[in-house]
Order: structure tokens, then sequence, then C-alpha cells
């Protein structure tokens, strides 16, 4: 009974590995040129010894041993990648980036490989308000955002009066810098990814804390040139990984078990 | 009565000697100190290379413009004059992010089309690297303002003298080169030097495109490690190490030269 599931289990595994491996492209060694920021933990940044890391460099040297593809980063600020992928100056740009059709009308996206549902962040004390509604009421509260990431837009319009110019919403150049805003008072709540959101509490000791519902979810995906070459095998490698559970083990890998200080 | 200048000990400076000290101090003994500032020592190399590239660069082309806008030609005045406003009046910000999305892709496409005719290799905007443009943009923004610099020193020379050279047979350039340049030069070299310091500051500006610059890679350490206090002591530390070092060493200079006059 036992050796028969094992063995049903490797038939399984054989079969499925084999079909994979047929159904995806071969890049026959073909650079490819991705730009990122490293400033969104734990998608991408620098770790205690200055190397970059994150999900996205795991699941991106992934699929390139999949697809036989050589990869090369390069590093932009976040204001100038849209900008830069857009006009061809890279091959692909990856800083978990929210599909939104907007942006579609400069760059292509890659299919989602990552769904992150908005949550509010406060200090580990505040007894003010427990959800978006009562936050939005009080108007002596702040809320930190980064300019025109989906975050921003949901606080505007989900939490706020939709009104993009809301002194209640304060500028800030990083995610990293809002949360610090957060701790050190200047802002009384962030919005974050859910997951990500537990890695910042359960490293916070106590500081930070997740309240309210989820303030609806987006799509992460990768961003390319118009019409570039690329998408098709990464589309096919993106849903080989989800298939064979390569990403939830990415999940578990760096927002359950890593450790960022 | 206030002493003068010169006279009085530099207190200010042992203060900063001290916080300078016990900051590189704690990069020996702590390790959150020691990380930030092996991540940062990459960018002292990108700051100082964008500064002193885009400086030489804005220095040549300021001392056109000077040359130009003095020039005997209506044409070279005026348009010497409109690039000088309009750089000017420009937020350097402003002109990074303009020459970097604006400026360089329209000159990728002029260079296709026209090179495309002369039968040239076509060009992709990916031979145009993020931290040229950064480089070019500083080299544009500087310019205007080293322009009128060199015009201010060209135009404080005694006109007797050009006189007296012209009258002795002296060429144009002659006149240029050995009696009006060397005393401008003496004249403009404090400003010159001031502009120098403010360009190693103004050189953080790139972080904004992303080159890696001991600014962005402060931005970038920070928003992994959370270290926020640690991270940007080191950076401050770094441009200021460079800024007053220059600083103080351009007063000896100034100094010098001062000296030799009397």
């Amino acid at each position: 009974m036992k050796i028969a599931s094992v063995l049903a289990g490797l038939a399984f595994v054989a079969f499925g590995t084999g079909a994979m491996a047929d159904a995806l492209p071969d890049m026959a060694g073909k650079e490819i040129t991705i730009v990122t920021e490293n400033a969104y933990p734990p998608l991408q940044f620098m770790d205690k010894d200055g190397k970059a890391v994150g999900w996205e460099y795991d699941m991106v040297a992934e699929m390139a041993k999949r697809l036989n593809m050589k990869v090369k980063y390069a590093n932009i600020s976040w204001d100038a990648m849209i900008p830069a992928v857009s006009e061809g100056q890279f091959d692909m740009g990856m800083t978990g980036i929210t599909i939104t059709d907007k942006r579609k009308a400069k760059v292509d996206f890659s299919d989602p490989y990552m769904r992150s549902e908005s949550v509010m962040m406060v200090r580990g004390a505040e007894s003010r308000f427990a959800d978006a509604k009562s936050f939005g009421a009080d108007a002596k509260l702040l809320i930190g955002a980064q300019a025109g990431t989906t975050p921003f837009y949901t606080a505007v319009y989900d939490v706020l009066d939709g009104k993009e110019d809301n002194p209640r919403i304060k500028l800030f150049e990083t995610f990293g810098a809002s949360v610090e805003a957060l701790k050190a008072g200047d802002v009384d709540t962030v919005l974050t990814d859910k997951t990500a959101g537990a890695g910042y509490v359960a490293a916070s000791n106590g500081k930070l804390k997740l309240v309210g519902e989820a303030l609806g979810s987006e799509d992460f995906g990768f961003i390319f040139p118009k019409g570039s070459a690329f998408e098709a095998p990464i589309n096919a490698a993106i849903a080989d990984l989800k298939a064979d559970g390569t990403l939830e083990a990415l999940n578990k890998k760096w927002f359950l078990d890593y450790k960022m200080n | 009565m206030t002493p003068k200048e010169g006279e009085e000990f530099p207190w200010w400076l042992v203060i900063l000697g001290v916080v300078g000290l016990w900051l590189f101090y704690q990069v020996w003994v702590s390790e959150i100190y020691s990380q930030v500032m092996r991540s940062l020592v990459a960018g002292i190399e990108v700051t100082v290379a964008v500064t002193l590239i885009a400086y030489g660069m804005a220095c040549a082309m300021g001392l056109g413009l000077a040359l130009a806008g003095m020039s005997r030609f209506g044409v070279l005045r005026q348009a010497a004059r409109l690039w000088i406003e309009v750089i000017r009046g420009v937020p350097i910000m402003v002109l990074l992010l303009y020459v970097a999305f604006v400026l360089s892709p329209a000159l990728v496409w002029a260079w296709n089309r026209v090179g495309g005719g002369l039968g040239l290799a076509p060009v992709s905007s990916r031979d145009f690297p993020l931290i040229a443009r950064a480089v070019m943009a500083l080299t544009l923004a500087y310019s205007a303002f080293l322009a009128e610099v060199f015009r201010a020193g060209l135009q404080a020379v005694d006109k007797g003298q050009i006189e007296a050279a012209m009258s002795l047979g002296l060429s144009g350039w002659q006149r240029f080169r050995h009696i009006v340049f060397p005393q401008a030069l003496r004249m403009i070299l404090p400003p010159l030097g001031n502009d120098f310091v403010a360009m190693v500051k103004d050189s953080s500006l790139v972080s904004i495109l992303g080159v890696a610059d001991i600014t962005q890679l402060g931005k970038v350490m920070a928003a992994g490690n959370f270290r926020y206090f640690e991270t940007y002591n080191m950076v401050a530390l770094l441009y200021l190490v460079m800024t007053i070092g220059l600083s103080i060493g351009l007063r000896r200079v100034e100094r010098r030269l001062r000296m030799r006059e009397k």
C-alpha cells in the first residue's frame, strides 16, 4: 500500500515534470536584462551583507533555469522604471508592480505571479481606530503612502474621500520610509500587503500590528516593453512555477521563514 | 568685537571631527555600522566619478558659453543668453528627469533618423545608460551657473590691459590666453570651488534615476535593513567628509593666491 502510493507519486512527478519540460520553450541561452530597485522587501532588497536577494530573485533564477536563459540585472529607481522599460532600455522590470490598465498603456504585463491584499498596519498601541471606516472618520489621523502606487490609490479611494490631494496622505519615497514614519508617529497607518505586513509585524517586537479587513486585492506582474519576445516564455514559466508549487514554497521561504533583521 | 576670519580657533571643526571619528569608530565596533559602510563604499566611487566628469564637462561648456555671450556676433550672444536663462530657470531635479525621459529618447530618435540616412548603425535607448543621462543633466545644469562665473571673471579684467595688448599687436587668442584668462582665473577660482562643492551635493540627485551613488545605496540599504538612523548618519558623514575637506583645501588655495598678489 505504502510502496504503491510512493510509486504512484513518483510516476506522477516523472510524468508531471516531463510534460512541463516539453511545454516550456527553450531560449537557447539568450540573455534577458532585468531592472529592479532592491527597495521592496521581501520581494527584492539588500541583505545584511549587501547582497541583492528576495522572492523575485529566486523566482527569476528558477524561470531562467527552466527556460535556459541568462539573466543580467540592472538597478533603477521606481520613478524611472516604467518609462525606462517602456522605451526598451531594459527587457523586463520587477518590483511587485500591480497590474493596472493605466500602466498597460505604457508597458505589457506578464500574467500575475502574486496576489496581494492590502491591510492597514498601525502602531502596536493604536486604539483610536480599528478599521478603514473609523480611520476615515477621524480627520486628525494621517496615512503614509508612496505616490503613484496602488496603496496610494487604495488610501485615496477606499479609506479617504477620493481626493488625491487630501492633506491626510503623507507621501514617502520608499515603503520602508513610510513604515519608519509610522513607527515615529508621523503618520497613523500605512497600507501594506497582508503577507508582507505580517512579516513586518513579526519583526517589530510588538511595535506594529495589522487591523481591519483586507481593502481589496491587487495582482503583481512583471513589465515588458510593448510587444516583447520575452512575454510568452515568461508567462509559460510562471504557469509552470504556479502549477508545481514553487511559488507557494517561495511565499513560505520569504514571507514566513525569512527574518528581515 | 568679532575676530577676523582665520584668527579664531575652529572649534566647529573640532566638534565635527569628534563626531566623525566617533562614527568611524562605530564602523569598527558595531556590526550594523560596518554593514552600512561596506555597502556605501561602492557608491563613493560613483559619486566622485559623476561629480568629476560632470564638473569637468560643465566647466568646458560654461567657458564656451561665457565666450559666446561676449562674442561680436549677436546670434551667438543671444543663443548663449537663451541657454543660460532657460537652464538656470529649471530646478536641477526637473532637468534630470527631463534629460532622462524627454531629451535622451528624442536624441536617440533623431540619431536614428539622421544616422539612418547616412548609413550609420542605429542605436537603441539601452545604449544610453541612465548614469550617462544623469551626468549629461548635471553638466547642462552647471554649464549655465559656470558660464555666469566665467563671464563675471572675464569682464572684470581691466579694459586698459586689453587695449594695451591690442596695441602691442597680440591676436585675439593671444590676448585671451596670456592677458585675460590668467587674471580672470585668479578671480573666479573661489566661485568655481564653491560650485564644485555644490556639485558634490547635487550629484546625489542622480539617485532619482536609480544611479547607485552614495545616496541611492543608502536609500536601498535603509529600505532593506530599516536602520534609518545608522544608514543616513553614514550617508551624511561621507558627504561631509568630502564637502568640508574640499572647502578647507579650497580656502588654503585662495589664501595662497591672495598672498601672492600682495
